[in-house]
Protein backbone atom coordinates (compact mmCIF):
# COMPACT_ATOMS: atom_id res chain seq x y z
CA UNK A 1 0.00 0.00 0.00
CA UNK A 2 1.47 3.74 -1.19
CA UNK A 3 0.68 5.73 1.96
CA UNK A 4 2.47 9.06 -0.08
CA UNK A 5 0.12 12.35 0.14
CA UNK A 6 -1.59 13.20 -2.55
CA UNK A 7 -0.06 15.29 -5.47
CA UNK A 8 -1.69 18.43 -6.63
CA UNK A 9 -3.63 17.01 -9.27
CA UNK A 10 -5.03 14.09 -7.57
CA UNK A 11 -6.09 16.04 -4.40
CA UNK A 12 -8.34 18.34 -7.14
CA UNK A 13 -9.78 15.03 -8.57
CA UNK A 14 -10.79 13.48 -5.28
CA UNK A 15 -12.10 16.82 -3.95
CA UNK A 16 -14.10 17.34 -6.94
CA UNK A 17 -15.21 13.55 -6.44
CA UNK A 18 -16.13 14.36 -3.18
CA UNK A 19 -17.86 17.16 -4.14
CA UNK A 20 -19.76 15.68 -6.91
CA UNK A 21 -21.03 12.69 -4.33
CA UNK A 22 -22.08 14.98 -1.29
CA UNK A 23 -23.89 17.45 -3.86
CA UNK A 24 -25.24 15.40 -6.40
CA UNK A 25 -25.05 12.15 -4.90
CA UNK A 26 -22.23 10.88 -7.57
CA UNK A 27 -20.92 7.82 -6.54
CA UNK A 28 -16.92 7.74 -5.83
CA UNK A 29 -15.33 4.55 -7.46
CA UNK A 30 -12.70 2.36 -5.56
CA UNK A 31 -10.03 -0.14 -7.13
CA UNK A 32 -10.98 -3.31 -6.05
CA UNK A 33 -7.24 -4.60 -5.80
CA UNK A 34 -6.27 -2.04 -3.36
CA UNK A 35 -9.46 0.12 -2.24
CA UNK A 36 -7.31 3.67 -3.92
CA UNK A 37 -9.33 6.37 -5.09
CA UNK A 38 -10.07 5.51 -8.65
CA UNK A 39 -12.28 8.23 -9.87
CA UNK A 40 -15.74 9.23 -9.85
CA UNK A 41 -18.70 8.17 -11.70
CA UNK A 42 -19.06 11.46 -14.24
CA UNK A 43 -15.91 10.94 -15.13
CA UNK A 44 -14.96 9.92 -18.78
CA UNK A 45 -11.87 8.25 -19.68
CA UNK A 46 -8.93 9.63 -21.60
CA UNK A 47 -9.29 6.55 -23.90
CA UNK A 48 -12.95 8.13 -25.21
CA UNK A 49 -12.00 11.39 -25.63
CA UNK A 50 -8.66 10.65 -27.50
CA UNK A 51 -10.78 8.41 -29.89
CA UNK A 52 -13.08 10.95 -30.62
CA UNK A 53 -10.47 13.19 -31.13
CA UNK A 54 -8.35 10.87 -33.59
CA UNK A 55 -11.69 10.15 -35.84
CA UNK A 56 -13.24 13.89 -35.91
CA UNK A 57 -13.90 13.83 -39.51
CA UNK A 58 -12.91 16.28 -42.44
CA UNK A 59 -15.14 19.16 -42.55
CA UNK A 60 -16.24 20.76 -45.56
CA UNK B 1 -31.36 -38.91 48.94
CA UNK B 2 -29.85 -36.00 50.09
CA UNK B 3 -28.82 -33.57 47.21
CA UNK B 4 -25.47 -31.87 47.56
CA UNK B 5 -23.90 -28.78 47.34
CA UNK B 6 -21.06 -27.41 45.43
CA UNK B 7 -19.51 -25.74 48.07
CA UNK B 8 -19.58 -29.19 50.24
CA UNK B 9 -18.08 -30.94 47.32
CA UNK B 10 -15.09 -29.22 45.84
CA UNK B 11 -14.30 -32.04 43.16
CA UNK B 12 -17.81 -31.36 41.99
CA UNK B 13 -17.32 -27.64 41.81
CA UNK B 14 -14.15 -28.08 40.14
CA UNK B 15 -16.02 -30.09 37.52
CA UNK B 16 -18.93 -27.59 36.87
CA UNK B 17 -16.30 -24.84 36.26
CA UNK B 18 -14.72 -27.01 34.19
CA UNK B 19 -18.05 -27.67 32.75
CA UNK B 20 -18.64 -24.10 32.18
CA UNK B 21 -15.23 -23.20 30.14
CA UNK B 22 -15.43 -25.89 27.92
CA UNK B 23 -19.10 -25.04 27.09
CA UNK B 24 -18.00 -21.16 26.62
CA UNK B 25 -15.15 -22.01 24.73
CA UNK B 26 -16.64 -24.76 22.52
CA UNK B 27 -20.31 -23.59 21.85
CA UNK B 28 -20.41 -19.92 21.10
CA UNK B 29 -23.18 -18.14 20.89
CA UNK B 30 -25.27 -17.63 17.91
CA UNK B 31 -23.86 -14.58 15.49
CA UNK B 32 -25.74 -11.58 15.50
CA UNK B 33 -26.81 -10.48 12.07
CA UNK B 34 -26.95 -6.58 11.71
CA UNK B 35 -29.05 -6.09 8.68
CA UNK B 36 -26.55 -3.69 5.96
CA UNK B 37 -28.37 -1.68 4.22
CA UNK B 38 -28.33 -1.55 0.03
CA UNK B 39 -25.59 0.66 -1.14
CA UNK B 40 -26.81 4.02 -2.48
CA UNK B 41 -26.00 4.21 -6.27
CA UNK B 42 -26.27 6.91 -8.00
CA UNK B 43 -27.53 6.54 -11.54
CA UNK B 44 -25.93 8.11 -14.60
CA UNK B 45 -28.38 10.70 -15.68
CA UNK B 46 -29.97 10.17 -18.55
CA UNK B 47 -29.13 11.79 -21.82
CA UNK B 48 -31.40 13.07 -23.49
CA UNK B 49 -31.79 15.18 -26.66
CA UNK B 50 -30.02 18.14 -27.10
CA UNK B 51 -32.53 21.22 -26.63
CA UNK B 52 -29.29 24.04 -26.39
CA UNK B 53 -25.82 24.87 -26.61
CA UNK B 54 -24.26 26.97 -23.76
CA UNK B 55 -21.49 28.95 -24.54
CA UNK B 56 -19.27 30.15 -21.68
CA UNK B 57 -18.39 33.95 -22.39
CA UNK B 58 -14.79 32.65 -22.55
CA UNK B 59 -15.75 30.55 -25.30
CA UNK B 60 -17.66 32.94 -27.39
CA UNK B 61 -14.35 35.42 -27.15
CA UNK B 62 -12.29 32.44 -28.74
CA UNK B 63 -14.29 31.85 -31.31
CA UNK B 64 -15.14 35.38 -32.48
CA UNK B 65 -11.88 36.85 -32.11
CA UNK B 66 -9.60 33.79 -33.42
CA UNK B 67 -12.12 34.03 -36.46
CA UNK B 68 -11.53 37.16 -36.69
CA UNK B 69 -7.29 36.79 -36.33
CA UNK B 70 -7.89 33.82 -38.74
CA UNK B 71 -9.32 35.63 -41.60
CA UNK B 72 -6.61 38.59 -41.13
CA UNK B 73 -3.77 36.03 -41.20
CA UNK B 74 -2.20 34.13 -44.16
CA UNK B 75 -3.82 32.01 -44.66
CA UNK B 76 -7.35 33.55 -43.86
CA UNK B 77 -9.40 32.31 -47.19
CA UNK B 78 -8.79 28.62 -45.90
CA UNK B 79 -11.69 27.49 -43.53
CA UNK B 80 -10.54 26.54 -40.24
CA UNK B 81 -12.17 25.46 -36.94
CA UNK B 82 -11.95 24.40 -33.36
CA UNK B 83 -12.79 21.26 -31.30
CA UNK B 84 -15.46 21.49 -28.34
CA UNK B 85 -15.18 20.14 -25.09
CA UNK B 86 -17.47 20.98 -22.10
CA UNK B 87 -20.17 19.26 -20.12
CA UNK B 88 -22.84 16.54 -21.83
CA UNK B 89 -25.72 17.59 -19.23
CA UNK B 90 -29.12 15.86 -19.81
CA UNK B 91 -30.44 18.33 -22.62
CA UNK B 92 -27.90 20.40 -22.42
CA UNK B 93 -24.26 20.77 -24.22
CA UNK B 94 -22.17 23.40 -21.89
CA UNK B 95 -18.89 24.38 -23.86
CA UNK B 96 -16.07 24.91 -21.51
CA UNK B 97 -12.94 24.70 -23.55
CA UNK B 98 -12.05 25.26 -27.24
CA UNK B 99 -9.15 23.20 -29.30
CA UNK B 100 -7.86 24.93 -32.36
CA UNK B 101 -7.35 23.50 -35.50
CA UNK B 102 -3.93 24.23 -35.88
CA UNK B 103 -1.07 25.38 -37.80
CA UNK B 104 -0.34 21.73 -38.99
CA UNK B 105 -3.90 21.12 -39.86
CA UNK B 106 -4.95 20.31 -43.38
CA UNK B 107 -6.90 23.03 -45.00
CA UNK B 108 -7.80 24.89 -48.21
CA UNK B 109 -10.71 26.87 -49.28
CA UNK B 110 -13.59 23.86 -49.25
CA UNK B 111 -12.09 21.45 -46.44
CA UNK B 112 -10.05 21.45 -42.85
CA UNK B 113 -9.29 18.31 -41.25
CA UNK B 114 -7.75 19.48 -37.88
CA UNK B 115 -4.35 18.28 -36.01
CA UNK B 116 -5.68 15.99 -34.08
CA UNK B 117 -2.04 14.72 -32.19
CA UNK B 118 -1.86 18.37 -30.59
CA UNK B 119 -5.71 18.00 -30.27
CA UNK B 120 -5.43 14.81 -27.94
CA UNK B 121 -2.67 16.50 -25.98
CA UNK B 122 -4.40 19.46 -25.54
CA UNK B 123 -7.27 17.20 -24.35
CA UNK B 124 -5.12 15.81 -21.85
CA UNK B 125 -3.58 19.07 -20.52
CA UNK B 126 -6.94 20.63 -20.33
CA UNK B 127 -8.78 17.78 -18.67
CA UNK B 128 -6.40 17.94 -15.76
CA UNK B 129 -8.21 20.23 -14.16
CA UNK B 130 -11.80 18.41 -14.62
CA UNK B 131 -12.02 14.55 -15.76
CA UNK B 132 -15.80 15.35 -16.58
CA UNK B 133 -14.81 17.64 -19.30
CA UNK B 134 -15.68 15.49 -22.85
CA UNK B 135 -15.99 16.05 -26.71
CA UNK B 136 -19.20 18.04 -27.27
CA UNK B 137 -18.71 18.67 -31.22
CA UNK B 138 -17.14 21.08 -34.02
CA UNK B 139 -16.63 24.27 -35.08
CA UNK B 140 -15.82 24.96 -38.46
CA UNK B 141 -15.84 27.97 -40.92
CA UNK B 142 -16.88 28.25 -44.67
CA UNK B 143 -15.14 30.87 -46.47
CA UNK B 144 -18.48 31.94 -48.46
CA UNK B 145 -22.14 32.71 -47.15
CA UNK B 146 -22.80 28.90 -46.80
CA UNK B 147 -24.22 29.35 -43.40
CA UNK B 148 -25.29 25.29 -42.95
CA UNK B 149 -23.50 22.17 -42.28
CA UNK B 150 -22.56 20.62 -46.52
CA UNK B 151 -23.31 17.54 -47.28
CA UNK B 152 -20.04 16.66 -47.11
CA UNK B 153 -20.18 17.34 -43.45
CA UNK B 154 -22.71 15.38 -42.70
CA UNK B 155 -21.56 12.46 -44.67
CA UNK B 156 -19.07 12.30 -41.98
CA UNK B 157 -20.54 13.74 -38.85
CA UNK B 158 -23.40 11.11 -38.76
CA UNK B 159 -20.30 8.50 -38.63
CA UNK B 160 -19.09 9.83 -35.84
CA UNK B 161 -21.54 11.20 -33.55
CA UNK B 162 -22.69 7.68 -31.95
CA UNK B 163 -19.45 7.61 -30.06
CA UNK B 164 -20.04 11.16 -28.25
CA UNK B 165 -22.28 11.27 -25.26
CA UNK B 166 -25.78 10.76 -25.57
CA UNK B 167 -24.94 10.00 -29.72
CA UNK B 168 -25.20 13.69 -30.22
CA UNK B 169 -22.75 16.31 -31.40
CA UNK B 170 -23.26 20.04 -31.48
CA UNK B 171 -21.60 21.74 -34.90
CA UNK B 172 -20.98 25.07 -35.50
CA UNK B 173 -20.55 27.44 -38.70
CA UNK B 174 -18.38 30.42 -38.90
CA UNK B 175 -19.54 32.64 -41.85
CA UNK B 176 -18.18 35.68 -42.64
CA UNK B 177 -20.89 38.53 -44.20
CA UNK B 178 -19.66 41.80 -45.13
CA UNK B 179 -23.38 42.99 -45.60
CA UNK B 180 -24.33 41.24 -41.79
CA UNK B 181 -25.92 44.46 -40.28
CA UNK B 182 -25.05 43.49 -36.72
CA UNK B 183 -23.24 46.18 -35.12
CA UNK B 184 -20.06 45.15 -34.35
CA UNK B 185 -19.51 46.67 -30.81
CA UNK B 186 -21.36 43.74 -29.02
CA UNK B 187 -23.10 40.44 -30.28
CA UNK B 188 -26.70 39.99 -31.16
CA UNK B 189 -28.71 37.07 -31.60
CA UNK B 190 -31.35 37.50 -34.01
CA UNK B 191 -32.50 33.70 -34.45
CA UNK B 192 -32.12 31.57 -31.06
CA UNK B 193 -29.54 29.31 -32.66
CA UNK B 194 -27.57 32.09 -34.80
CA UNK B 195 -25.20 34.61 -33.16
CA UNK B 196 -23.73 37.26 -34.99
CA UNK B 197 -20.60 40.10 -34.26
CA UNK B 198 -20.10 42.66 -36.85
CA UNK B 199 -19.49 40.71 -40.50
CA UNK B 200 -19.15 37.78 -38.13
CA UNK B 201 -21.69 34.62 -37.47
CA UNK B 202 -22.02 31.72 -36.06
CA UNK B 203 -24.70 29.38 -37.05
CA UNK B 204 -25.63 26.36 -34.05
CA UNK B 205 -26.95 22.72 -35.12
CA UNK B 206 -27.33 19.29 -33.96
CA UNK B 207 -27.06 16.41 -35.26
CA UNK B 208 -28.01 13.02 -33.63
CA UNK B 209 -27.42 9.34 -34.06
CA UNK B 210 -29.27 8.39 -37.34
CA UNK B 211 -30.56 12.10 -38.08
CA UNK B 212 -31.45 12.20 -41.56
CA UNK B 213 -30.43 15.91 -41.23
CA UNK B 214 -28.79 18.51 -39.02
CA UNK B 215 -31.16 20.35 -36.61
CA UNK B 216 -31.33 24.26 -35.71
CA UNK B 217 -29.94 24.39 -31.67
CA UNK B 218 -30.62 27.27 -29.57
CA UNK B 219 -27.60 28.70 -28.06
CA UNK B 220 -27.25 30.58 -24.88
CA UNK B 221 -24.23 32.69 -23.43
CA UNK B 222 -23.42 31.83 -19.75
CA UNK B 223 -20.22 33.67 -17.46
CA UNK B 224 -17.51 31.44 -17.40
CA UNK B 225 -14.26 30.77 -18.88
CA UNK B 226 -12.42 28.83 -21.77
CA UNK B 227 -10.50 26.42 -20.48
CA UNK B 228 -7.89 25.76 -23.39
CA UNK B 229 -7.29 29.56 -24.40
CA UNK B 230 -3.80 29.87 -22.10
CA UNK B 231 -3.12 27.25 -24.52
CA UNK B 232 -4.04 28.70 -27.90
CA UNK B 233 -0.71 31.13 -27.72
CA UNK B 234 1.51 28.07 -27.38
CA UNK B 235 -0.22 26.08 -29.67
CA UNK B 236 2.84 25.97 -32.22
CA UNK B 237 5.15 24.36 -29.43
CA UNK B 238 2.31 21.76 -28.45
CA UNK B 239 2.31 20.54 -31.65
CA UNK B 240 6.02 20.26 -32.05
CA UNK B 241 6.11 18.46 -29.13
CA UNK B 242 2.56 17.07 -29.48
CA UNK B 243 3.78 13.23 -29.98
CA UNK B 244 6.48 12.85 -27.58
CA UNK B 245 4.48 14.18 -24.77
CA UNK B 246 1.49 12.65 -25.24
CA UNK B 247 3.87 9.12 -25.16
CA UNK B 248 5.25 10.60 -21.37
CA UNK B 249 1.14 11.18 -20.59
CA UNK B 250 0.03 7.37 -21.38
CA UNK B 251 3.24 6.10 -19.99
CA UNK B 252 3.61 7.86 -16.64
CA UNK B 253 0.93 8.54 -14.05
CA UNK B 254 0.70 11.98 -12.33
CA UNK B 255 1.70 14.11 -15.51
CA UNK B 256 0.72 17.15 -15.33
CA UNK B 257 1.28 20.47 -17.38
CA UNK B 258 1.52 24.28 -16.94
CA UNK B 259 1.65 27.04 -19.05
CA UNK B 260 4.63 29.69 -17.77
CA UNK B 261 6.74 32.88 -18.40
CA UNK B 262 3.76 34.34 -19.30
CA UNK B 263 2.30 32.12 -21.73
CA UNK B 264 5.24 31.42 -23.43
CA UNK B 265 6.95 28.02 -22.15
CA UNK B 266 5.19 24.80 -21.29
CA UNK B 267 6.32 23.19 -17.61
CA UNK B 268 6.15 19.55 -17.76
CA UNK B 269 6.04 17.53 -14.20
CA UNK B 270 6.81 14.20 -13.98
CA UNK B 271 6.51 12.76 -10.20
CA UNK B 272 8.65 9.91 -9.22
CA UNK B 273 7.57 7.41 -7.00
CA UNK B 274 10.65 8.72 -4.17
CA UNK B 275 8.62 11.20 -1.80
CA UNK B 276 9.08 14.59 -2.57
CA UNK B 277 10.96 14.03 -5.83
CA UNK B 278 10.18 15.00 -9.51
CA UNK B 279 11.45 15.65 -12.75
CA UNK B 280 10.59 18.91 -14.61
CA UNK B 281 10.81 20.60 -17.65
CA UNK B 282 10.70 23.71 -19.42
CA UNK B 283 9.86 23.49 -23.04
CA UNK B 284 10.47 26.96 -24.32
CA UNK B 285 10.29 27.27 -28.74
CA UNK B 286 14.00 26.89 -29.25
CA UNK B 287 15.58 25.32 -25.99
CA UNK B 288 14.34 22.56 -23.53
CA UNK B 289 15.51 23.14 -19.72
CA UNK B 290 15.56 19.38 -17.80
CA UNK B 291 15.34 19.81 -13.92
CA UNK B 292 15.61 17.27 -10.81
CA UNK B 293 13.59 18.35 -7.57
CA UNK B 294 14.52 17.05 -4.85
CA UNK B 295 13.29 18.10 -1.15
CA UNK B 296 12.54 21.42 -3.03
CA UNK B 297 16.33 21.68 -4.10
CA UNK B 298 16.10 22.00 -8.27
CA UNK B 299 18.86 20.78 -9.98
CA UNK B 300 19.47 21.80 -13.35
CA UNK B 301 20.94 18.65 -16.06
CA UNK B 302 21.42 18.63 -19.77
CA UNK B 303 19.22 16.64 -22.10
CA UNK B 304 18.48 16.37 -26.06
CA UNK B 305 16.11 19.43 -26.81
CA UNK B 306 14.14 18.16 -29.80
CA UNK B 307 13.26 14.48 -28.21
CA UNK B 308 12.33 14.72 -24.72
CA UNK B 309 10.60 11.51 -24.19
CA UNK B 310 14.23 10.00 -24.76
CA UNK B 311 15.89 12.37 -22.63
CA UNK B 312 13.32 12.00 -19.55
CA UNK B 313 13.81 8.38 -19.96
CA UNK B 314 17.63 8.97 -20.01
CA UNK B 315 17.41 10.85 -16.99
CA UNK B 316 15.24 8.16 -15.12
CA UNK B 317 17.87 5.47 -16.13
CA UNK B 318 20.46 8.02 -14.22
CA UNK B 319 18.48 8.45 -10.99
CA UNK B 320 17.39 4.71 -11.02
CA UNK B 321 21.36 3.96 -10.98
CA UNK B 322 22.12 5.78 -8.14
Amino acid sequence: MDFRPLNELERRQLVNALRGNAESDRAILMDRRDTSFAGSAEEVTDEEVISAIKSVPCHY
Amino acid sequence: MKPTSDTSCPLLAWARQFWNALHAALIRPPRVIVPVPEPVVSAPVPLERLQRVVLTDGVGHTLFEEYAAHRKGERGNEETGWLLLGLRERNQAVVLATLPAGSDRDAGVAHVQFNSVAQALGSRMVRQRDRRLTILGVVHTHPGTLRHPSSGDYEGDSLWVPQLRGGEGVFGIGTADPRNPADPLFGQQPKPHVQCLGPLSFHWYALGKGDARYHNLPVEMTLGPDLARPLHDIWPLIEMHADRLDRIYRQQTGVSTDVVEGGKALRLTVPLAERGTLVQLLIRPKEVRYFVVRDGDVYAVDGPADRIDQGIYLLLAELAAG
